[in-house]
């Protein structure tokens, strides 16, 4: 199974991160791409090239993150295109398309592109259980509102590990229901609806039952409120907070201009 | 030593799943539990972690009861326990992820948390695959998995409900050998099972039928029964049946046999008595 974003195991220095770092050096970048404009946005990417190169992420699978995204990025083109008052460029009967229109078009575009290739290097260069361990330190202090962060981090985790399952459970569904002839190449809103629902709630009334029995295997091997340890432990190097003050000061700059 | 005293359950508003069971279950013991279905076998085992607390009477784990919650802890490590869907069980995001689940809940130091998962995936031969998602495992494996999750908490019994129930042959081989080595070193081993062939190297057999416990003894000894068994809808081993048959026929065969080779030998001297009815004392002995 292919998994565009997923994990590579590669011991690169950016894979030697603490994921803390890593996080938070996405969400600082993801504050600086939103405030920047063109100039600004094309430093980031050559940042962003940088950083996947030190990770020894291939170019191609990098940008193949995008591919599933493609047609939302179509969506927002258009929308920003048509939308955006300014001097119109092309009239075609009521709607006008202006310069203003396709500069926005491109950058919000270009915006999306960065952020999502950012959040790549993050999942390609961290594995999904440091990613959740870090999240869970991270989030410490929201016990201050009685929530517990190991929790969250557990819940995160267990969704993470049960996308695939739960993929080969819609599979073995359709497979069910097409042999007892349902058709799935039904035109039309209405047969698409019921399709969805021939799906969905087998695998639904599944989840249920799934939660119940997984629910006691964690009980079993003693899953409980207390503090749990993992295989290793996260220290931040010098380099970790080097890294941090770096992004997080850009962050700020980008923030006042 | 884990006792159960005069242990009954149900659930509210319904009649009771177990009635009145006594049971000692001993460290090097290996018990395999069968029964038709609805006859409270799974209820039974998920008293032994305290997953159900009795409704009346009491099951002690190495004299720690499972109605104290101060206990559950420690039930929990001592007492593990692998499910029949293996893909329900697995937590962890990759396969050594997954055994660091249970001692990571014990807050083990991760020193010591890495070193149990190196030892737990070597004793059940998935060193290999450490750092592969759990989903690319095979059946067989994710149930090695399992194991090696129990065994990462150091448990001293390990129950299983139907852990081979969807295996191909050779896994199911798998398992079962390593839980006989399991059982060999110490460990006790309470195995529920709808597959009469499971049972052979279990030592102890358990009968359930309608919330009670119907027989407790040596496996052949109770499989050779065979007419009692299949009043309760149970299938003895196919051989175990030939030899009853065989014995119900008339010829001289022992009835309390599980395996081929038992029955091979069984049938052979039978056969070597009928050639030679005279001197068939010293062929015998010149066969052994």
């Amino acid at each position: 199974m292919y998994n565009p974003g997923y994990y590579l195991d590669r011991q690169s220095p950016v894979h030697k991160l603490d994921p803390r770092t890593k996080i938070i050096t996405v969400i600082a970048l993801s504050i600086s791409i939103m405030q920047l404009d063109h100039t600004g946005l094309l430093i980031i990417a050559l940042l962003l090239l940088t950083c996947s190169q030190a990770a020894h992420i291939p170019v191609v699978s990098w940008l193949k993150t995008l591919q599933p995204i493609l047609p939302f990025f179509l969506f927002l083109f258009l929308i920003y295109i048509f939308t955006t008052p300014g001097d119109p460029l092309i009239t075609i009967g009521p709607i006008n398309i202006s310069d203003q229109g396709i500069y926005m078009g491109f950058t919000q575009v270009f915006r999306f592109i960065l952020l999502i290739l950012t959040a790549s290097i993050l999942t390609m260069s961290t594995s999904s259980a440091e990613i959740t361990m870090g999240l869970e330190r991270l989030l410490h202090p929201v016990k201050i509102i009685g929530l517990s962060s190991q929790d969250i981090a557990m819940m995160v985790s267990l969704a993470l590990r049960f996308v695939p399952t739960l993929i080969e459970e819609m599979n073995h569904i359709k497979e069910a229901q097409l042999s007892r002839n349902c058709n799935f190449n039904t035109r039309g809103i209405r047969g698409k609806i019921r399709n969805v629902t021939y799906l969905s709630l087998p695998l639904a009334v599944n989840l249920f039952r799934r939660c119940d029995e997984l629910v006691n295997a964690m009980e079993a091997r003693g899953y409980n409120k207390g503090p749990r340890t993992y295989m290793r432990d996260l220290a931040f190097a010098p380099i970790d907070f080097c890294i941090i003050s770096i992004f997080v000061a850009g962050t700020g700059l980008c923030l006042i201009l | 030593m884990i006792c159960i005293q005069n242990l009954s359950f149900s659930y509210p508003d319904q009649e009771p799943v177990l009635k009145n069971i006594d049971l000692n279950i001993a460290e090097g013991d290996y018990i395999a539990v069968i029964g038709p279905n609805g006859s409270g076998k799974t209820t039974l085992i998920k008293h032994l972690n305290a997953l159900l607390l009795p409704s009346a009477g009491e099951v002690l784990v190495d004299g720690l009861s499972t109605s104290n919650p101060k206990n559950l802890p420690e039930i929990r490590r001592r007492v593990g326990m692998i499910f029949q869907n293996p893909d329900n069980q697995i937590v962890g995001m990759s396969v050594e992820e997954d055994v660091a689940f249970g001692p990571g809940n014990l807050g083990l130091p991760p020193k010591e948390v890495r070193k149990r998962v190196d030892e737990a995936l070597e004793k059940v031969g998935l060193t290999n695959y450490k750092s592969r998602p759990p989903y690319t495992l095979s059946g067989g494996q994710k149930q090695l998995l399992a194991i090696a999750g129990v065994l990462a908490m150091d448990s001293r019994y390990i129950v299983l409900d139907e852990p081979t129930a969807s295996l191909d042959p050779q896994s199911n081989y798998k398992v079962l050998n390593l839980l006989k080595k399991l059982n060999y070193e110490g460990i006790g081993i309470i195995h529920v099972t709808h597959n009469m062939d499971d049972l052979i190297i279990a030592n102890r057999l358990l009968v359930m039928d309608q919330g009670k416990l119907i027989t407790d003894g040596p496996a052949a000894d109770i499989l050779s029964q065979v007419e009692s068994l299949k009043a309760i809808g149970l299938t003895p081993p196919k051989v175990t049946e030939l030899m009853y048959c065989l014995n119900q026929r008339g010829a001289a065969v022992a009835t309390n046999i599980c395996t081929v080779e038992e029955a091979v030998e069984e049938i052979n001297s039978l056969l070597i008595k009928l050639q030679n009815p005279v001197d068939h004392n010293r062929r015998e002995t010149e066969h052994v």
